[in-house]
């Protein structure tokens, strides 16, 4: 829960298209075949600007987390971490369902998304079974 | 050539009042204000002035026109500077070179801010809140990356993680900085601090308690960078601006990402001692950019003055505090005295090299490191300052 209300732009409407349809969107370099991160507008490996499109496995392991205090009736708390996903980019994502207190570096997770009313679907993780 | 001495110097800073509440004054006028009292410090007017660098804060109220404010004409060097916290660094550096080669005499590097705003918390301002997140910058925001904690608590996070740093690490920084903070009479935070007090602090965001974060102010600094020959004829003390340096390190997202573990002090660090002629043992007082507990600990390892890892052990030992084998963040830091970005740091380096510092003045202060940091540790400037040319 607590996942925020987002707009896609002209840069992002591809990558929303595919979070509607429940997947999670990376940059396949065209010429040497590298997974970037969502957001890179160049190759990583090669530096080439010709990158594709290419569904992430949904699978990754927290590289690092923060347990955010929220203010509120009742107060609560949200996990937010950088997931290092299989194919190699890391992506900034919530962990839900999840308590705050049993998440670690290096869990498994597992891709799930959450579409908060009014925004586009967001990709979220769950920590795997164990 | 002997006898004509280019090496730039600071002749001058002015530091506005900045309490926790000075509302009703704009980040210009702040900035204005603070220009005025850096001349008067230095013995120059307005009009001595040749050169001007401005680095706006988090609400960006400071432009160019703010050399129309202070009706500043026939400027040889006039911009905006933006690298977040290591911008006053930068500035300086910016300013030194334009001396060095003749570009400009006098120039006043400044920043100012006024986020407190009454009524409105400055966390939901540094958060952004109200602004419409939209495309890729928005993801992190919507997955509740919202803040420098969270971004810091994650890098920390790391850290804890690979060296075994703990929390109480962390409080032994924030301690370090309140007994100091204590001795200025400018420090917005001066009741006494116990790592009890910290432990005890509300959660901010998990690593981090309410006291390993900085706080927010309203106000102004501002510093005159000229020759060390004509700082020598100005009524302050010059300090030599000896070395400087820069590192950016552009963290990728993947397993290649250091952030967290090396900050840019690794690489800005070294570069500006060796263009001093410095090298560690000859820094007296080190004064470190800390937005947050963590960020004087990682920034401490990678200067050098403990081992890679060993940075919790190392502020444990009280290497930090009064009586400390480096004497670090003299004011109080921007935990505990004001926040005026890298600012902070800088204004306490020219106060404690001239030997200014009064009831926390250190003994020995020849050689003071400046540490500036912004992003989240995604940009850095180091500067060595001296009260000697060489
Ligand atoms: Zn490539």
């Amino acid at each position: 829960m607590a996942v925020l209300a987002i707009a896609r732009d002209d840069v992002s409407a591809e990558f929303f298209d595919g979070t509607a349809r429940g997947e999670l969107l990376l940059r396949k370099c065209l010429k040497c075949g590298h997974i970037n991160a969502p957001h890179i507008e160049a190759c990583i490996r090669c530096a080439s600007p010709e990158l594709g499109w290419q569904a992430a496995g949904g699978t990754g392991r927290v590289q690092t987390f923060a347990v955010v205090h929220l203010r509120g009736d009742p107060p609560s708390r949200l996990v937010v971490a950088k997931v290092g996903l299989a194919e190699g980019p890391w992506i900034d994502a919530q962990i839900v369902d999840v308590d705050p207190d049993q998440v670690h570096i290096g869990d498994e997770v597992t891709l799930d998304f959450e579409t908060p009313e009014g925004g586009e679907a967001v990709p979220v993780f769950r920590i795997a079974d164990r | 050539m002997p006898g004509i001495s280019r090496s730039p110097a600071i002749a001058g800073i002015g530091i506005t009042e900045m309490s926790h509440r000075v509302y009703g004054r704009s980040s210009s006028q702040f900035a204005a204000d603070a220009i005025r009292l850096a001349a008067a410090d230095a013995g120059l007017e307005i009009k001595d002035l040749d050169g001007l660098l401005i680095n706006a804060g988090i609400t960006q109220g400071v432009g160019l026109a703010l050399s129309h404010e202070l009706n500043m004409v026939d400027l040889r060097m006039l911009s905006e500077i933006q690298a977040y916290g290591s911008s006053a660094g930068a500035m300086i550096q910016y300013a030194s070179m334009a001396i060095a080669n003749g570009m400009a005499d006098a120039v006043a590097c400044v920043f100012g801010d006024a986020p407190l705003r009454e009524g409105t918390s400055t966390g939901a301002l540094y958060a952004g809140e109200g602004r419409k997140p939209s495309g890729f910058s928005a993801l992190p925001l919507a997955s509740g990356v919202r803040g420098a904690p969270v971004q810091y608590a994650m890098a920390a996070r790391r850290h804890m993680d690979k060296y075994g740093t703990t929390s109480e690490h962390f409080g032994h920084v924030a301690v370090s900085s309140r007994a100091w903070a204590q001795m200025n009479p400018r420090a917005q935070m001066r009741d006494p601090l116990t790592l009890e007090d910290h432990q005890n602090s509300r959660m901010i965001a998990e690593p981090f308690h309410l006291f390993d974060c900085c706080l927010v102010s309203n106000g102004g600094v501002a510093v005159i960078v000229t020759s060390g020959d004509r700082a020598s004829m100005l009524q302050q003390p010059p300090i030599y601006v000896r070395g400087w340096g820069q590192t950016h390190p552009g963290y990728l997202p993947d397993d290649s990402n250091q952030q967290g573990l090396v900050s840019g002090a690794a690489l800005s660090g070294p570069a500006a001692m060796k263009m001093a002629g410095v090298s560690l043992s000859d820094i007296n007082v080190a004064e470190i950019y800390d937005c947050f507990t963590f960020t004087t600990l990682i920034s401490m390892e990678d200067y050098g003055f403990c081992e890679k890892g060993e940075g919790g052990e190392f502020v444990a030992s009280g290497a930090l505090a009064p009586g400390g084998s480096i004497p670090t963040n003299t004011g109080g830091g921007q935990l505990s005295s004001y926040y005026m970005w890298g600012m902070t740091p800088l204004s306490e380096a020219v106060i404690q090299a001239r030997g200014q510092g009064g009831e926390r003045q250190v003994g020995q202060h020849d050689v003071v490191l400046v540490s500036g940091n912004g992003g989240c540790l995604d940009h850095h400037s180091t500067l060595i300052l001296s009260s000697h040319e060489n």
